[in-house]
């Protein structure tokens, strides 16, 4: 990782100098005056981006796994159904300044994504993407990066990231698609004073954070998974309307349904939905039995597949502590509280107690 | 072609087993596809009828035949119904082979048992035709299966052809009240049929199949017999979209029904949370 100068005359040039060029550029944009409500949108020059104002509503996880994506698309010869492919590679596209619990995402879900399966639409769109990332400036009490090993400097899943210094930004180059985007816009002399600047800056954020949450430990995992009839779900499930909004604004919930879509009779596309565990739809057999039948299981299903069942399949927690999950919950449910309510159980005691 | 992309396939069978449940032989459409596609008796895969979607199903047919699989459904929800409304010639995909498969090499030169109920004996019927077409390779096999009525036994004229092999002991049974006056074979539930059926458990091996409260009754016995956990193999179902590992709804707690499965022995059911 190499720190380099970068200007903001230069970054402005950057982005014209893409947008010229037809490459898709996406940024945080503010989408309401009123409210700074900020979505990832296309850009076509750099004065439309508002970085630093606060996490955008959804992730940046749609760039790879959008919301609906065809899989195939299929029509009625005389011999039967044909299909016609999708293509499997994707436009270059260049992600500028999301924070780095959005960007840490991609490199999490990317171990599913290619577990003995590889998921070519996942990748392709992966492969095409170089991400610019920004050191994140807008947490709050709700956010918990740091106890999930990443914090609002880490520069896991970028390219490079920006931190915004004074007259520009420094840059830490993290990897070659990086270095190629940026070379020509950047300058390789920065001066001991911005780089103790941009140290300062990522450290003073750091703490920041680290007050909300302490690290989880490793053997959480273990401890949630022996919880798994703990009389405490039920109760915290009390809460959960079952909507699914946690999901659609999660970094890292990548679950989908296939579903056909007919045009017409002869003519018509086969989707992949974003789609949620905490709908009773999801798991529900033909027969009418239900795996998870209550609101109790699908709530202990999404924070068991985060904080045990993914890191004891990849070695790692399905969560970046973004804390969107708990800001859009119209229950008024934390997962940092849940998190923490288990995590006191596991230091008292290890097999679900009497309430 | 990405992950998701179904191989098309050619209705070229249609059998009824009973009033709602049917078997359909499907061709691949592509000469190669044909040529190089292998599975292992006990994985499944999605099929689809373009405009309805997919569903997950067992390949019903045996892995020692080529060029062609079976598949053996009950018309119940969207897709099944839609697959219902087709007939021969008509076009359908399939994605797949996946997930795990029995353990034949560990039941070579070994006794089988086999245990099934009402379509339960689909997945069960892949691995005794597999067995049968290499027959000088396993011990005894014993195939028990029972349905609630005479009318809900699949594979009729399959029953008709193990009934007369003097390689294999069949013992069909129905549930009281579900026999006809010709009916022939035992009035009982599957649990009793195979407490008086199954003598030896000596280098046996049981496969079971069927549905949930059959499988449970079923357990006890085989333990009972003297079965250990780890050689009783049964296949679990759950819904599932991928069959990938990747959608995110078929898990049993950390165990993904769809790669670390279908096939699972009592032992591992046995460790999973209860929440199947």
């Amino acid at each position: 990782m190499t720190n380099r100068f970068l200007s903001h005359e230069n970054l402005s040039k950057l982005v014209a100098d893409l947008a010229a060029a037809k490459t898709r550029v996406i940024a945080p944009v503010r989408t309401n005056d009123d409210a700074a409500q900020i979505d990832y949108l296309p850009i076509q020059k750099l004065e439309e981006a508002s970085f630093g104002v606060r996490l955008p509503r959804r992730s940046a996880k749609e760039f790879f796994l959008p919301a609906t994506d065809v899989l195939l698309k299929y029509r009625y010869e005389k011999d039967g159904f044909e299909i016609e492919s999708v293509p499997t590679t994707a436009k270059p596209q260049v992600i500028l300044g999301p924070s780095p619990c959005d960007v840490a995402a991609t490199e999490i879900v990317d171990k599913v994504m290619n577990w003995d399966y590889r998921d070519e639409l996942w990748f392709g769109r992966r492969e095409a993407t170089t991400i610019v990332s920004m050191l994140c400036s807008m947490m709050d009490a709700t956010c918990f990066c740091t106890a999930v090993g990443l914090g609002p400097d880490a520069v896991r899943g970028s390219d490079a990231m920006l931190v915004p210094v004074e007259g520009g930004y420094v840059v830490r180059v993290v990897t070659a698609k990086g270095e190629s985007l940026l070379k020509n816009y950047v300058t390789d002399q920065v001066s001991d004073a911005l780089n103790t600047q941009a140290e300062k800056a990522g450290a003073e954020a750091r703490k920041k954070v680290e007050a909300n949450m302490p690290a989880i430990p490793a053997a959480f995992a273990e401890s949630l998974g022996r919880n798994f009839d703990h009389p405490l779900w039920k109760t915290m499930a009390l809460r959960c309307h079952g909507c699914g909004a946690c999901a659609s604004v999660c970094p890292t919930c990548h679950c989908f349904d296939i579903v056909d879509e007919h045009n017409d009779a002869e003519h018509g596309v086969r989707r992949r939905n974003w789609d949620s565990c905490q709908t009773a739809r999801f798991t529900v057999h033909t027969s009418g039995h239900n795996p998870r039948g209550s609101q109790t299981e699908r709530f202990r299903q999404r924070v068991e597949h985060k904080f045990s069942i993914y890191p004891s399949r990849f070695g790692e927690i399905l969560c970046t502590g973004c804390g969107r999950c708990s800001r859009i919950c119209p229950g008024g449910m934390n997962l940092a509280e849940v998190v923490g309510e288990f995590r006191s159980l596991a230091t008292a005691a290890p097999e679900g107690g009497a309430q | 072609m990405n992950l998701y992309q179904p191989h098309l396939m050619r209705i070229c069978e249609i059998t009824d087993e009973t009033v709602d449940t049917r078997t359909m032989k499907l061709e691949f459409k592509d000469p190669a596809v044909a040529e190089s596609f292998q599975f292992a008796a006990g994985q499944f895969g999605e099929y689809s009828v373009f405009g309805e979607g997919e569903s997950t199903f067992c390949i019903a047919s045996p892995a020692t035949r080529k060029g062609y699989i079976e598949c053996s459904f009950k018309a119940s929800g969207k897709v099944t119904q839609a697959l219902r409304r087709l007939a021969v010639g008509d076009t359908v995909g399939f994605r797949g082979p996946y997930g795990n498969h029995f353990p034949l090499d560990l039941m070579k030169g070994k006794n089988i048992v086999f245990i099934a109920g009402g379509i339960g004996l689909a997945p069960v019927r892949s691995v005794i035709w597999t067995v049968l077409d290499q027959r000088d390779q396993f011990n005894d096999v014993i195939i028990v299966y029972g349905a609630r009525s005479v009318g809900d036994l699949v594979y009729k004229r399959e029953l008709e052809e193990w009934s007369n092999r003097s390689d294999v002991k069949l013992v069909t049974t129905v549930d009281p009240g579900g026999e006809t006056p010709e009916w022939k074979g035992m009035v009982a539930r599957v649990p009793t049929a195979v407490e008086q059926s199954v003598t030896n458990t000596e280098n046996t091996f049981a496969v079971i199949c069927g549905p949930p409260i059959m499988i449970k009754f079923t357990l006890p016995v085989l333990t009972k017999l003297g079965f250990p956990e780890e050689r009783i193999y049964t296949t679990l179902e759950n819904r599932m979209k991928c069959g990938l590992g990747k959608c995110g709804r078929c898990n049993i707690g950390r165990t993904y029904v769809c790669k670390d499965g279908p096939v699972f022995t009592a032992a591992q059911i046995r460790q999973m949370p209860q929440e199947f």
